[in-house]
């Protein structure tokens, strides 16, 4: 579970920033500069990360099992800028970090009626 | 608490010192004993795939489809665009199609969960009181839920007493072991349920 959580937030953070390289570095310089390096190769190089970022993604809503909507937007998360930094945040706070907590005290407390 | 004279006064707040149970099975609960591993004592009506066709799934059949042709289109596009002497093109010509065989597979594995949920002959009222109890249970006594907060057809059965000897009943502890072992059943399966409800 830790591992899938750290494989998830470094391939989160990796593609939110090319992301953010490409849309707010690698646009303005093609438009501005047809300088086109950034928004192609470094566009390419997010396209393929992306796909590393939806498998371990997913792996790791398999592993919390995560419901149905929120896990498309985790997913989803991958492709628009900042989004991911925000589903990042989210994801600890509503996911990761319970079923951490849950996993260090596996112990079932007594349900008395 | 669902007894009349024992209404309390404020309809905003129910004391949460009782056991949240299914209506159905709930209302005489002292009768209750959890049933055999094997036996299906709520069988739906019906063969169990009618469930595709309700609305939220075919909402999310509708949904795939729509996914899935799109993202072949964008396949097929940038193909085009590759063809066409733009080279950066190759790269996405190949990942929008994996993207769509992605999604397919996506879309059958929650198909899969939902089956073995369904065929496990565990009762939706059941998963909620199972999710409910684990609730309660890391709740302090005496804590309070706003009314209405219920799930529809849930209701809080009084406790005796508080904390009376629980661990010598072995009813209970068949009960206890029976919600464990639902528990473990909705963390498994139940996406569609905890989104609802989360």
């Amino acid at each position: 579970m830790r591992a899938a959580a750290l494989r998830y937030r470094v391939m989160a953070y990796i593609t939110g920033v090319l992301i953010i390289v490409v849309c707010f570095v690698g646009i303005p310089l093609q438009v501005a500069a047809h300088n086109t390096f950034i928004s192609n190769d470094i566009g390419t190089l997010h396209g393929f990360l992306y796909i590393v970022y939806v498998v371990v993604a997913y792996m790791l809503a398999q592993k919390l099992k995560m419901p149905l909507w929120p896990t498309i937007l985790l997913l989803l998360a991958g492709t628009i800028p900042v989004l991911t930094f925000v589903v990042e945040r989210w994801m600890n706070r509503t996911y990761i970090a319970p079923a951490l907590a849950a996993e260090s005290a596996p112990s079932q407390q007594p349900v008395s009626r | 608490m669902e007894t009349p004279d024992s209404t309390p006064p404020a309809e905003a707040e129910a004391y949460l010192t009782g056991q949240v149970v299914p209506k159905a099975s709930g209302s005489d609960h002292a009768e209750f004993d959890p049933p055999e591993p094997d036996d299906d004592p709520q069988a739906p009506s019906g063969p169990v795939w009618r469930f595709l066709l309700e609305p939220r799934w075919l909402g999310w059949h509708l949904f795939v489809v729509v996914a899935f042709w799109g993202m072949l289109w964008l396949g097929d596009w940038q193909f085009h665009r590759a063809v066409g002497g733009n080279g950066l093109s190759w790269a996405y010509t190949f990942e929008w199609p994996l993207f769509a065989v992605f999604g397919v597979v996506f879309w059958a594995r929650t198909i899969r969960d939902e089956f073995h949920l369904r065929r496990g002959g565990v009762t939706e009222a059941d998963l909620v009181a199972a999710a409910m109890a684990k609730t309660m249970a890391s709740l302090p006594s005496g804590a309070m839920l706003p009314a209405g907060s219920l799930p529809d057809g849930m209701v809080v059965q009084q406790l005796e007493g508080p904390n009376d000897a629980a661990e010598d009943d072995p009813e209970l502890a068949a009960y206890n072991a029976y919600l464990a072992k639902l528990n473990a059943e909705v963390k498994g399966h139940n996406k569609w349920l905890r989104a609802l409800h989360s």
